[in-house]
């Protein structure tokens, strides 16, 4: 096991690297000069020239990516050219809020869309099957700027439920918890949808299977066949799309932070796309690939304790 | 951080009597995802300029509410003398005015590092605003003396509690270095807490300010980027203060709400066409002016609200000192630009292709101006790119045509100089936003920053007004004030008809009833 977690390990260094360099030529080819944003349009060429010496965007751009590249191998990823922070700062004050989100929608996901998932297969093309399939469609349409406002005004708004402003006290758990329901809802029927739809597929091929209708042939309980011999064949493609989905949350929350006013890596990253600040991006970026790493190891890894053939392979 | 609120706590305990009048937390939701420099001197964008008065003062002050340049009062400095010749200027200050934290008082060394520090490039964004000034020194611990380069037309003006004039603790600047920008420290009403990223910033009331102890206890200064959703907390009185915006229906929709009063006031930024008139075909004044034609202001003004904007009438915003709508400026009327453009050569009228923002608010407003100059002939090619993107692309000449919108210090030397003076041309080293390569006024430009004489000082900005506009170097459109939401339960102490911070000032009189 620890040999398998190394070599993953090792193997997503070249990865690492790899999104280092095409981070950093990426925001330089994006037009746009961060001296202007931060000394703002009434300065002078002269000053804005002055200002990208002094944060070292007048070097040559070898010299520039030897050093963002030797300082991120140390740990180093510097400090915001807007406001001056040390990007790792930045970064550790939201990641928590980042964190919470993701893993209160993958619960949510995950927690309605398999029983649902199976619920469809079992009661294949009946009321059911086609209710879950119409909703889960719904699920994957409604964008997270429109099912957040809707529910900010129905839970927020009208029944009180739930603050509309929603950055939590970190230090206070009730906070956080109270004020990640309703980001999470908006994100996590998204993703329970789409589980939904993949845990009704993998069920339908894995119950009919052979090793079902042997089960079945031998008297085995329905609800032992549909469980233990059906839902773990299928669960494979489940975690591999949870895995993958997961990926996608840390990614794609910046709408439900921006809706639902959450502070969160997705909301600095736009933020330091529209200001240019290349160091924050630079930064961000490899922060996102070592998450996007660490979460496929885990999947690995629960492929493995799901398949023992995956660990003997 | 820790460290530093706790010094706060503990300097402000000292004079714990002075704060049990304090009550309450003032909520305010801004348009913007995170702060970005709190130093006053590098405090550009709208969310890190509100707060600069709250926190910092000048050697003198706009009355809060107020924008009027002639109703500049002292702040810091208790009184001022000049000399005869109006380039020596000596400043007394206030004794006993007390930085925030255990920074100590203010001093002459304090200013003479801030003017210092705010007039170098290097560490100021608007260090060309201080130009004219020659030296500044401490004739005393509480004296400053500044000698000009030559008279300027309002140097009090400069030195306001607005951009470069505000004036910092040198020790805590020297302390912290770019720290500062997070953990600033000044002498005003209110003092910076801390700053949660992407968050809030929180600010604590200063029971040692100067006026008398602010009756408001704290500020939470809150970043909000969606406009619905922070009308939502607005609405659902999650935030006192709500930064609006500035279209009738918004207006409207607000005032329709109980106990919500809408403030809209000064200084409106203007918004202009720029036109290159280098490039063909504007090259061609006949060309230029049927594009002055084919503008329709009051069809602008009527799509973005009569509350909360007003027709164009100059290159030069209404209300600064120097304006006037004595300038030439031409009517619209399609029939004759039409026949302009024939007489230009194209019958047929004419394609150009210009960059624009993708800010909705600035791409409505084009798109706007793209329908008008259609029906004259005029057929506007979009080229709709990112904000940062244009503002580079507009600064490498890529655009003939270039909408920009600004409101500046409400003197028109500051208008006239960074958009219509030869030395802000686009691309030179001294560039600033002169669009239009336009420099056929600088002689009156200059000549009026130098005058000694206010009449005649008047006389040769509108004498510049009228050639710029002859020459439709640029084509006024409409100028849209600003505007805020607040809950009854907010007062600010004053009438608020203006604010050079772009937001409310929260003073010591400022209450929450």
């Amino acid at each position: 096991m620890i040999w398998f977690v190394a070599k993953r390990l090792l193997a997503a260094v070249p990865t690492l690297l790899a999104v280092l360099t095409v981070v950093f030529i990426i925001v330089r080819i994006v037009p746009g000069d961060p001296a202007l944003v931060i000394l703002g349009d009434q300065a002078t060429a002269e000053a804005a020239a002055a200002l990208r010496t002094r944060l070292g965007l007048d070097q040559p751009m070898w010299v520039q990516y030897w050093t963002f590249v030797s300082n991120a191998l140390t740990g180093n990823f510097g400090a915001s050219l807007v406001t001056g922070r040390p990007i790792l700062e930045e970064v550790g004050a939201v990641l928590p809020h980042t964190i919470d989100l993701t893993l209160a929608s993958m619960v949510l996901g995950v927690v309605v869309g398999v029983p649902v998932g199976i619920w469809a297969a079992l009661h294949r093309n009946g009321a059911i099957d086609v209710a879950a399939r119409l909703l889960s469609l719904l699920g994957l349409s409604f964008p997270v700027f429109v099912s957040g406002i809707y529910l900010l005004l129905l839970f927020g708004l009208y029944w009180r439920l739930f603050p509309v402003i929603g950055n939590a006290d970190l230090s206070d758990f009730g906070d956080r918890l109270h004020k990640v329901v309703l980001p999470a809802v908006a994100l996590g029927l998204t993703m329970a949808a789409y589980i939904t739809r993949v845990t009704r597929s993998a069920m339908l091929h894995s119950l009919g299977e052979d090793y079902i209708r042997t089960a079945r042939a031998k008297g085995v309980p329905w609800r032992r066949v549909v469980w233990v011999h059906g839902l773990r064949n299928a669960s494979l493609p489940v975690v591999t799309v949870v895995g993958l989905y997961v990926g996608i949350l840390i990614g794609n929350s910046v709408l439900t932070e921006i809706v639902f006013n959450r502070p969160g890596l997705g909301k600095i990253i736009v933020g330091a796309l529209n200001q240019r600040d290349y160091a924050m991006l630079q930064g961000l970026m490899v922060i996102y690939c070592f998450l996007i790493v660490v979460v496929n190891l885990v999947t690995d890894l629960l492929y493995g304790v799901m398949d023992p053939r995956v660990k003997q392979a | 951080m820790k460290l530093r609120a706790g010094v706060l706590a503990a300097a402000f305990a000292m004079v714990a009597p002075a704060a049990m009048a304090q009550q309450g937390t003032l909520r305010v939701g801004m348009a913007a995802q995170d702060m970005g420099r709190l130093d006053p001197h590098f405090a550009v964008s709208t969310i890190d300029r509100v707060p600069m008065p709250w926190v910092f003062n000048g050697l003198v002050r706009f009355p809060p509410g107020s924008i009027d340049a002639a109703a500049i009062e002292p702040d810091l400095a208790e009184r001022w003398e000049t000399s005869a010749d109006g380039r020596t200027w000596t400043f007394h200050l206030r004794r006993g005015v007390r930085f925030h934290g255990n920074y100590g008082e203010l001093t002459a060394d304090d200013v003479v590092f801030s003017l210092r520090k705010a007039a170098n490039a290097q560490t100021s964004a608007f260090s060309a605003d201080l130009r004219a000034i020659e030296t500044v020194e401490a004739v005393d611990p509480y004296t400053v003396r500044i000698v000009l380069k030559e008279n300027v037309p309002n140097l009090l003006g400069i030195l306001t509690n607005y951009a470069g004039g505000f004036i910092v603790s040198r020790r805590a600047v020297e302390e912290r270095g770019d720290g500062f920008n997070r953990a600033p420290i000044g002498t005003g009403p209110f003092a910076l807490e801390r700053v949660t990223p992407n968050q809030s910033a929180e600010f604590v009331a200063n029971p040692a300010y100067f006026r008398g102890a602010p009756q408001i206890a704290r500020i939470s200064y809150r970043f909000i980027p969606s406009d619905a959703s922070r009308d939502l907390a607005f609405q659902n009185r999650e935030l006192d203060l709500n930064y609006g915006r500035s279209d009738q229906t918004w207006v409207n929709r607000v005032r329709q709400q109980q106990g919500v009063t809408v403030d809209v006031f000064e200084p409106a930024e203007l918004a202009i066409i720029n036109v290159n008139v280098t490039q063909p075909p504007f090259n061609d004044i006949r060309v230029r002016q049927a594009l002055a034609m084919a503008v329709n202001r009051a069809e602008m003004v009527r799509w973005r609200g009569q509350d909360t904007s007003r027709e164009g009438q100059s290159l030069v915003p209404r209300g600064y000192l120097g304006f006037t709508a004595d300038n030439g400026l031409l009517p619209h009327d399609l029939n004759r630009a039409r026949a302009l453009l024939a007489e230009a050569g194209y019958p047929n009228g004419l394609t150009v292709r210009v960059v624009h923002t993708q800010l909705p608010e600035m791409l409505a407003a084009m798109q706007v101006i793209q329908q008008q100059l259609r029906r004259a002939g005029i057929t506007l090619d979009l080229q709709v790119v990112e904000h940062a993107t244009f503002h580079q692309q507009i600064r490498q000449n890529l655009s003939p045509l270039v909408y920009y919108s600004a409101a500046r210090f409400p003197i028109a030397d500051i208008y006239l100089t960074q958009f219509y003076h030869s030395r802000s041309i686009v691309g030179t080293p001294t560039a600033v936003t002169n669009f239009s390569h336009c420099g056929m006024a600088d002689a009156e430009i200059d000549a009026a920053r130098v005058s000694t004489d206010r009449a005649e000082q008047l006389r040769l900005w509108a004498a510049a007004q009228r050639k710029l506009v002859e020459n439709v170097c640029g084509i006024p459109l409409i100028e849209t004030l600003l505007v805020f939401a607040r809950r009854d339960n907010v007062d600010y102490g004053y009438q608020l008809r203006g604010s050079l911070s772009l937001g409310p000032q929260i003073t010591e009189a400022s209450r929450l009833r």
